[in-house]
């Protein structure tokens, strides 16, 4: 470069303005979620919305006592928690089996369940759960929402088990170790950290996902994303409880992202980008 | 994607790992594996057949029934699909997918290029950037919906509030049947911005430096080496990034659903959002069906042609 070094000190500044720009657009919306969940509820809808309060619980305190909010909690932890098992259970043997074979065409067939618009599922499983008595009940969401989780738990643990050197597989053959046994005693400790970060996304996924708890959960078995509805309804004039409920909506897969940020956007993008 | 497709075949790899084993004793060893390794993927192939196979090709069927208010359903061949063709409501649904596509994608690509590159020539990164980043999109978007909701409330609303203070007009954002898709854009563009800008920085980070020293070396001007040198070389990931996003794009719902359902009026009413209320408000399964295939067909066709699109930039 032949411009002089104080030019290129102004270019490093204003690059670091633009970037504390983003920052804040990004982070502003989530604090005023945060601040508009603390505050008074009288001080909610104040116009010119106030920065300066006293924060108070009352909005928790009020969400609990006028909304199942821990029986709907309870149902997205099991519905999540199902899905991200059922997962595992059939995703960890199967990106094995992948990874082994290089026949992929297994992996691919669950990524058509990633491009399809879920609706497209939703209308012959409405049909088909309700032939069966099944709408309303955990096995039909955890089954649904399975359809989310399998496909990330795959694509992400296909790179570990390909990162797996094969000699050490071809000496335990020698050594008379059966495939499954060279899977459950050797590869799986050795993706462990893979098995995590796939878990976690997972169950992120599982519990944002809005469409087939809309449809397939009833009102015992209703999910906290599909019960976000009825506290808008109920909250149009109860903002404070409306984002106290978003707040605590949000909570859980920002904290679980936060652990596995380092692999994160590897994991979403499923096998298309490595980074 | 593509990493697996493009592996060797089964065949070859079994061959050569067969050559230490005596004959027999290796086929029956070749044969039990084999078996087992079907046994380990079948779990999951028999789970998506189940889940996703057979409901599409139900769905497929149901295309072609019609369901009255009864519950009677009887066939009706292409029926459905004719209808579609007239159907005032159907092209109005497609018109609003693709103008909030072609809106929020053009403005997530452009600002997440420009912000992976502020973030690429920034020397010191302190983790928290990271964990900034990523907390829109790992964000419930339902959450996103409600939270905008508030923010955007067009009489007590925050920013209608920061409109005021810097002058300008108040807008009726997601009320005002003209602003309610910019405004979902724009809400979509805050949540997975960041997504496409660290999948862009990933891009940069495993460009060769030699490439931006050679250009140095050259005298070349910054802007110059961009458009001539990091651009191109960074094509494939910026296409990559688009395909992921057009695949939530095309069928956006979480968010519309959320706020508006579709309106005010028809005006945010996308494919998505349409098919879904044909089917389970309306309960016509049949047209419904229909309505979504021909959605699938179009994320499916989107994805192929970014696919050439991403083979003809590789390099």
């Amino acid at each position: 470069m032949t411009e002089a070094p104080t030019v290129d000190i102004w270019i490093r500044r204003l690059n670091l303005l633009q970037l504390i720009v983003a920052g804040v657009i990004i982070l502003a919306p989530t604090v005023w979620m945060v601040l508009s969940s603390l505050k008074p509820s009288f001080e909610v809808t104040a116009y010119p919305p106030t920065l300066l309060f006293s924060p108070t619980l009352e909005n928790y305190v009020q969400l609990t006592e006028t909304t199942p909010f821990l029986d709907y909690a309870i149902n997205s932890l099991i519905v999540t928690i199902g899905s991200t098992g059922l997962g595992l259970l059939f995703g960890i043997p199967a990106a094995f089996a992948v990874s082994w074979t290089r026949i992929s065409w297994p992996a691919i067939l669950t990524l058509a369940a990633r491009m399809a618009p879920g609706t497209l599922f939703l209308l012959p499983w409405y049909v088909m759960f309700r032939q069966v008595g099944m709408i309303g009940s955990y096995s039909a969401l955890i089954l649904s929402h399975a359809v989310i989780t399998l496909p990330i738990i795959i694509w992400i643990l296909l790179p570990s088990f390909d990162a797996i050197p094969r000699s050490i597989f071809e000496a335990a053959q020698v050594d008379g170790c059966s495939v499954t046994r060279i899977l459950w005693r050797i590869a799986l400790p050795l993706v462990a950290s893979g098995i995590a970060v796939a878990a976690i996304l997972a169950f992120v996924f599982s519990w944002n996902y809005f469409l087939f708890a809309l449809v397939l959960s009833n009102g015992d078995s209703k999910t906290l994303i599909a019960a976000a509805f009825n506290f808008i309804g109920e909250g149009s004039t109860q903002w404070g409880a409306l984002m106290a409920a978003a707040t605590l909506i949000a909570l859980p897969p920002l904290i679980l992202a936060m652990l596995v940020q380092r692999w994160l956007v590897s994991g979403l993008t499923l096998g298309a980008v490595k980074g | 994607m593509a990493s697996a497709a493009d592996a060797p075949v089964q065949g070859q790899s079994d061959g050569e790992r067969s050559t230490g084993m005596s004959g027999a004793a290796a086929a029956l060893t070749q044969d039990r594996q084999r078996l087992e390794l079907a046994a380990l993927s079948a779990p999951a192939v028999i789970f998506t057949a189940a889940m996703i196979a057979f409901p599409v090709v139900y769905t497929v069927w149901l295309g072609f029934q019609s369901f009255s208010s009864t519950g009677r359903q009887s066939f009706v061949g292409l029926d459905n699909y004719s209808k579609l063709v007239a159907d005032r409501e159907f092209w109005h649904g497609l018109w609003v997918t693709f103008a909030l596509y072609v809106l929020s994608l053009v403005l997530q690509v452009v600002l997440g290029v420009w912000l992976a590159l502020a973030l690429f020539h920034a020397k010191r990164l302190p983790g928290i950037v990271r964990s900034l980043f990523i907390s829109p999109f790992m964000m419930p978007p339902v959450v996103a919906g409600m939270m905008w909701l508030v923010i955007l409330d067009p009489s007590l609303g925050a920013a209608n509030y920061i409109l005021q203070f810097l002058g300008l007009p108040p807008s009726e954002w997601l009320a005002s049947p003209t602003w309610v898709i910019p405004t979902v854009a724009l809400i979509d563009t805050w949540q997975w911005t960041p997504f496409v800008a660290l999948i862009v920085l990933g891009g940069l980070q495993s460009l060769p430096p030699s490439v931006y020293e050679a250009a140095q070396i050259d005298g070349a001007s910054a802007f110059k080496t961009f458009h001539r040198i990091t651009l191109p070389l960074l094509l494939p990931t910026i296409v990559t990034a688009a395909i992921l996003r057009s695949v939530d794009l095309l069928r956006f719902f979480d968010i519309i659903y959320i706020t508006t359902q579709g309106g005010p009026g028809n005006a945010s009413n996308t494919l998505n959002i349409y098919g879904f209320r044909v089917g389970f408000e309306f309960f016509n399964i049949g047209y419904a069906s229909a309505l979504m295939l021909t959605l699938t067909a179009i994320v499916f066709g989107a994805v192929l042609a970014f696919n050439r699109l991403r083979n003809a930039v590789a390099w």
